[in-house]
C-alpha cells in the first residue's frame, strides 16, 4: 500500500481523471472529496461488505422457507 | 391478467452483478405463484443458486430509489417507466423475520433484459428492512 501524508485542502490524483481531496480533518473523522467519472463506482467499503454478507445470506433459501413465505404473502394480500 | 405481468422475463443479463457474486451474469426471473408477487431470481451459471425478490411497492410504498446516469447507461434505460424495481429478500421463517435489502435494489430493464444490483451509497437506506415495518 502506498501511504501519503496530506493536509486538508490537498489532493492526490489517480490515473488520468480521478482526484481525491482531503476536505476536512476533525478528530478521527476525515471528509474526502472524490472527483471521478460517473462510470466509476465509488462505495464505502463497509457497505459493500455488509451487502455481500446480506446477499450471501439471502442466496438459495430452502424450498420450505420459500413455500412458507409465499403462503404468508398470499395471506397478507387477502 | 397474466399476459400483462411485467415479471415474466425469460433470461436477464446481470450487467451489474449482485455484490459478492461477480461472474454470475445470466439469470431467469420467475414468479413463484399467482398469490403473491414473490419471484425467484435463478442463476443460469450456478445450479442451485437463487434469490428471492419482490417488488417493494406493497411493503415500502414510499421507496423510490434514485440512480445515476451510469446505471441508466449500463441497463440501456430509455424510460424510467420501463424499469422494474425489485428488492432482495432474506427469508425468515415467516413474514415477521423476513427482511428486504433497500440499500441495493435490483433494477431490471425488461426492454433490454439487462439488470443490475444498484448500490445506493448515500441513501442511508437499510440493508435489512423488516418486510412488515
Amino acid at each position: 500500500m502506498l501511504v501519503l501524508s496530506r493536509r486538508a485542502g490537498e489532493s492526490v490524483v489517480l490515473g488520468e481523471d480521478i482526484t481525491i481531496t482531503v476536505l476536512e480533518v476533525r478528530g478521527d473523522v476525515v471528509r474526502i472529496g472524490i472527483d471521478a467519472p460517473r462510470s466509476l463506482k465509488v462505495h464505502r467499503a463497509e457497505l459493500l461488505a455488509q451487502l455481500e454478507e446480506s446477499n450471501r445470506s439471502a442466496a438459495s433459501p430452502s424450498d420450505d422457507l420459500v413455500a412458507q413465505l409465499s403462503e404468508a404473502l398470499g395471506r397478507e394480500r387477502d | 391478467m397474466a399476459e400483462h405481468h411485467p415479471l415474466e422475463i425469460p433470461v436477464i443479463d446481470m450487467v451489474r452483478p449482485l455484490v459478492g457474486f461477480p461472474g454470475h451474469e445470466r439469470f431467469a426471473l420467475v414468479q413463484l405463484d399467482g398469490a403473491s408477487d414473490l419471484c425467484s431470481l435463478i442463476s443460469l451459471d450456478e445450479p442451485g443458486l437463487r434469490f428471492l425478490v419482490v417488488p417493494p411497492a406493497a411493503f415500502f410504498p414510499d421507496y423510490a430509489p434514485e440512480v445515476g446516469d451510469d446505471v441508466v447507461t449500463d441497463l440501456g434505460i430509455e424510460s424510467a417507466a420501463d424499469v422494474l424495481v425489485l428488492v432482495v429478500l432474506n427469508a425468515g421463517t415467516g413474514l415477521h423475520d423476513t427482511t428486504a435489502n433497500l440499500a441495493a435494489p435490483l433494477l431490471v430493464n425488461p426492454v433490454t433484459q439487462k439488470a443490475g444490483q444498484v448500490v445506493l451509497d448515500e441513501s442511508g437506506l437499510p440493508v435489512a428492512a423488516p418486510l412488515l415495518g
